[in-house]
């Protein structure tokens, strides 16, 4: 199955905001864990809405969270 | 793996077992006579038992595994894998219904008919959660 065409910090900016754990997020997201771990992984495309809840939670905007490749075009 | 798709499994599990025995023990001898029908309601009795008996305990048994995600509800991720799983399910469903309705022309008896349609359910479903189970894994 092809990958995503973006990419996604998530996991680094988890880590920046105080080793935040993918339930803590999922939480604050209104996503389950397993959800986090998949859009990490670029394994699931979440909706924008959801996008927007995690960048606005790392109080950052879209693009700075998510990336789309330049490759994928 | 999330509580949710050891559910799916679970049920897949089960679906699979039940009706498997199901088409294995069924008369195929006497499906064309009256007394197919009977055996159709006579077999599907303890399917359904063991359905709902063996999902009862699975479902219990993975609560107790899972405490924290009992109660956890279905996320966006959840009900887009749900309804791709069902769109995908809608075309064997729909194939098994064709095939059912030009079996009736031919002529086909009420035994052969009620087969017919179980089979459908089954793969149906069987397509629904595979599908959901393998969008799990293997993502998108």
């Amino acid at each position: 199955m092809a990958s995503l065409p973006f990419t996604n910090d998530i996991r680094t900016l988890r880590f920046l905001s105080g080793e935040m754990t993918q339930g803590e997020l999922g939480d604050r997201v209104g996503v389950t864990r397993q959800t986090i771990a998949a859009i990490e992984q670029g394994k699931y495309s979440p909706s924008l809405e959801v996008a927007f809840r995690i960048a606005r939670t790392f109080d950052k905007s879209l693009e700075a969270v998510f990336q789309w490749s330049d490759d994928a075009d | 793996m999330s509580f949710r798709e050891k559910i799916h499994w679970a049920t897949l599990v089960a679906m699979t077992l039940a009706f498997g025995w199901y088409f294995l023990a069924y008369p195929w001898g006497i499906v064309g006579s009256p007394a197919g029908v009977m055996a159709t309601a006579g077999l599907l009795v303890p399917v359904t038992i063991a359905i709902i008996a063996a999902m009862t305990v699975a479902t219990a048994f993975l609560a107790i595994r899972n405490p924290r995600e009992v109660d956890t509800r279905e996320d966006e991720r959840d009900r887009n894998f749900h309804m791709r799983g069902t769109h995908f399910a809608y075309y064997p469903l729909v194939v098994g219904i064709w095939i059912n309705i030009f079996l009736i022309f031919w002529g086909i008896g009420q035994a052969q008919q009620l087969n017919l349609m179980i089979a459908t359910l089954v793969v149906a479903e069987i397509v629904r959660i595979g599908t959901q189970l393998y969008l799990y894994r293997r993502g998108h």
